[in-house]
């Protein structure tokens, strides 16, 4: 060895890290595998009672212009999205080829970074889209039976919600996530970098 | 196919220190190596002998590890300074910790490559865990090397 007379090897292996009895790892994979079927049920649930929720005011307020009914599917359609979307990322989390190369490892990683970053964005602003269409759409029903001063006050009042989100949570939601992920890519290109 | 728990208590020394290596933080590292093997025990009915099946772990756990930036967040070093280490330690206590603390300060990559290295991987199959030609890791071993002998040097410990 080139290394002078320092034993690395034997210093390496004289650190000994407590070994936990295997029925303790076997509770843990038991946890972590209820974990992810608990959420995939309770992703469905939501999914499948918020559409249910939906369809029971198409079916007891009867809507009859066109309008309400395209704006309740539109409703339904972004929360699908975002519901959609949150298990899809679960999966995307969840890498199915650990055992390849560091350097393969690290592009995967990268391209997954790199997709987030571009299904966030495009996502967010699909759902605030088709959700405050799908409300805008879905009122004119309700509103064309008021007054025309009510009718003027509730778009207003709603529009002034919808715009507030569109220019303040929106951007604030995806600045957030966003700032998360290109840290994420800045570091995984550096040690990318150290592989050349 | 191969028992879980006879990898399980085969490796487990031997994973744990590659993770310690790597972070250098007692707790974390058993977390690390906690979930290299929860990883190996969902992927080994997917295994097949393609390959030998300690390379295959090492790079579960190599890669698992470069992962942990992604969760590591709030994570800080528990650095000690090297005085503040405490008196009634024996002298090779102490290389064996000044050793993992210089490797943990290395660059990622040649944190796995040392690590892997002193575990008497061939190099060969560290090559294939990393993903670099053979001849690059070797000349990486030997400046990494280099470099911890003379930082403990730099500390008059031998």
């Amino acid at each position: 060895m080139d290394s002078n007379n320092i034993n690395f090897n034997e210093l390496w292996s004289g650190q000994k890290i407590e070994q936990p009895d295997i029925k303790d790892l076997l509770l843990k994979i038991d946890k972590f595998k209820k974990y992810n079927r608990n959420k995939i049920i309770f992703t469905n649930v939501l999914l499948f009672s918020t559409s249910v929720f939906i369809l029971l005011i198409w079916y007891y307020f009867q809507p009859q212009y066109a309008t309400s009914k395209i704006g309740i599917i539109m409703m339904i359609l972004a929360m699908t999205i975002i519901i959609n979307s949150s298990s899809k990322s679960l999966n995307l989390f969840k890498i199915k080829f650990e055992s390849v190369s560091n350097e393969e490892y690290l592009k995967h990683l990268l391209a997954i970074k790199e997709k987030q970053q571009f299904m966030y964005t495009t996502l967010m602003n699909l759902y605030f889209i088709l959700l405050s269409t799908g409300i805008s759409l879905y009122m004119y029903e309700y509103t064309s039976r008021m007054s025309t001063k009510m009718a003027v006050l509730t778009y207003v009042i709603t529009w002034i919600w919808i715009l507030l989100n569109w220019f303040y949570t929106r951007p604030k939601q995806i600045k957030k996530q966003l700032a998360k992920v290109n840290e994420l890519i800045i570091k995984f290109e550096s040690i990318q970098k150290q592989l050349n | 196919m191969l028992e879980f728990e006879e990898i399980y208590n085969t490796y487990w020394q031997k994973i744990s220190r590659l993770c310690m290596g790597y972070i250098n933080d007692y707790e974390l590292a058993q977390d690390l190596a906690q979930e290299t093997f929860i990883i190996v025990w969902q992927q080994l009915p997917k295994f097949r002998n393609e390959s030998n099946i300690g390379t295959w772990i090492y790079k579960i756990a190599t890669n698992n590890c470069l992962r942990q930036i992604e969760k590591q967040k709030k994570f800080s070093k528990t650095e000690l300074p090297i005085n503040l280490v405490e008196e009634n330690q024996s002298n090779i206590e102490n290389e064996v910790q000044l050793l993992y603390r210089f490797i943990s300060e290395l660059p990622e990559i040649d944190r796995i490559i040392i690590s892997l290295e002193l575990e008497n991987i061939k190099q060969a199959e560290i090559a294939i865990i990393v993903g670099l030609s053979e001849a690059n890791i070797r000349v990486k071993i030997h400046r990494i090397k280099e470099k911890l002998t003379q930082q403990f040097k730099e500390n008059g410990l031998k």
